[in-house]
């Protein structure tokens, strides 16, 4: 009897703890969640650890982003004013040489993973966008605000942007881009895209 | 007897503002403010405002400039050549000796070790939630580190964020911010790195009222600043360089991610 009694509290507190706010998961934060849990399967995988077998993790990881993530989008929002006056074909190798440099810096960041929790805080939808909060929690106990910012197209939810601790990814390169562009070039920008990428 | 009463009195103002935070919790769920429900309300508006000001910007032609906020730098040159500086003096220096540090101390001794310093703060963050009009931010504080302090021995253990009680990170420079105050430009100074002429008023400000300033002519006095900054760059140890793999041109990267995590917990 007494035993039922320590469960009740225990149950209690597990309660308080979650929140009480109320918990709804809408689409925009499954489509989020289902690639996160993806990757993390991935970069958790004990038969893909082996640094052998990078290039197939990353290849994997590839994939999963590659689900998620507008690119072209991401490309048109970075680029700003700049984007209307490019050719096709100059949007077409920007894209792939920008996207190459995004993906990449995304599976750098993952690939350090080490057992965060990802907790899905909220959501807003308006229209075609939608914002997905989510809280990392380290094993330090600190946690990390992210903002995925989607639109949808084709009927899927697709990310544009991510704000990590109140920086935007995309208003970050697009202050660089600008400032590349005010003292140089778009061949300038090409040039340096090129030379990061070959890194 | 006169001390139960205290930790009663305590636990009631604990109780209290944690009631107070989760029944705001369940009308706005997406408020990230802990605050009076007008003030709640109002920045549940402004997200939305900001939603569908990014749904107008939609066609393929249109530019799309409307919510990147640019910090002013007109001592660029001068800024660029201290960017330079700090990262050599962050290769050369501090990452070595904190990568040193880092091999001999283990984590959980450097998680106490910021818990410490960050719980010393507490003046600080006190304050600035008073000047602010934050009353439940200053006592939701407050609790953390009465808590902190004893349950979680003198600030070592966070026990406050484990039990939900959240901090509220408010300095001078926010303060400076909601009275009004802009950025002014941007200033990347030697040894400190990047700030603005207001948030460097802001640190100087907030001097007045950090413990460590008080500490007096005890040995250790100048050394816990030093160790502070050593623990701080161990635990960060990866993310200037990954900042810096990721950027096409760090300075501008650095200075722009400065400005938007500031303007982020501006907004907050």
């Amino acid at each position: 009897m007494r035993r039922k009694g320590w469960i009740g509290i225990a149950l209690l507190a597990l309660w308080a703890g979650c929140g009480f706010g109320p918990v709804w998961a809408g689409v925009p934060t499954e489509k989020v969640k289902e690639t996160t849990d993806k990757i993390i399967a991935i970069v958790s995988d004990p038969a893909l650890k082996d640094p052998a077998k990078e290039k197939e993790r990353r290849e994997q990881i590839r994939r999963s982003v590659d689900e998620m993530c507008d690119w072209q989008e991401m490309s048109r929002r970075s680029l700003g004013r700049y984007w209307a006056q490019r050719s096709e074909q100059e949007k077409k190798e920007f894209i792939q040489l920008f996207g190459q440099l995004l993906e990449r810096t995304y599976i750098d960041k993952v690939e350090g993973y080490s057992g965060e929790k990802v907790i899905y805080t909220g959501e807003r939808v308006d229209g075609d966008y939608a914002e997905v909060d989510v809280k990392i929690v380290t094993k330090k106990n600190t946690e990390i605000p992210v903002v995925y910012k989607l639109r949808s197209r084709d009927q899927q939810w697709w990310a544009y942007d991510m704000v990590i601790e109140g920086v935007s990814l995309v208003n970050n390169y697009r202050t660089q881009f600008s400032d590349i562009m005010a003292k140089s070039s778009f061949e300038g920008l090409m040039k340096k895209l090129r030379e990061k990428s070959a890194e | 007897m006169k001390r139960t009463g205290l930790v009663f009195v305590i636990a009631i103002i604990c109780i209290v503002s944690l009631e107070a935070e989760s029944s705001g919790q369940s009308t706005a769920t997406y408020a990230p403010e802990h605050g009076f429900s007008a003030q709640r309300v109002e920045l549940a508006s402004i997200q939305v405002a900001s939603l569908k000001e990014a749904s107008t910007e939609d066609e393929e032609a249109e530019p799309v400039e409307s919510s990147g906020e640019t910090v002013p730098d007109p001592l660029e040159p001068i800024n660029r050549a201290f960017f330079e500086f700090n990262d050599k003096l962050y290769f050369l220096v501090l990452k070595p000796v904190a990568t040193g540090y880092k091999t001999v101390v283990p984590e959980e001794v450097r998680v106490c070790i910021r818990n410490f310093f960050t719980n010393l703060a507490f003046p600080v963050r006190f304050a600035n939630n008073l000047f602010q009009g934050k009353f439940f931010g200053a006592i939701e504080e407050t609790c953390g580190f009465l808590v902190n302090s004893t349950v979680g021995l003198g600030g070592l253990a966070d026990i406050a964020t484990a039990v939900d009680i959240k901090r509220h990170d408010e300095d001078l420079g926010q303060t400076l911010a909601v009275y009004g105050a802009g950025p002014a430009f941007y200033i990347n100074w030697p040894f400190f790195g990047p700030s603005t002429l207001r948030d460097t008023i802001g640190v100087a400000g907030d001097l007045f009222i950090d413990p460590l300033t008080y500490l007096g002519n005890y040995w250790y006095a100048p050394y816990s600043r030093g160790l502070n900054i050593l623990n701080e760059t161990s635990l960060r140890l990866g993310d200037y360089e990954s900042l810096k793999k990721a950027a096409l041109d760090p300075y501008v990267a650095l200075r722009d991610a400065f400005y938007q995590n500031r303007l982020s917990k501006i907004k907050e």
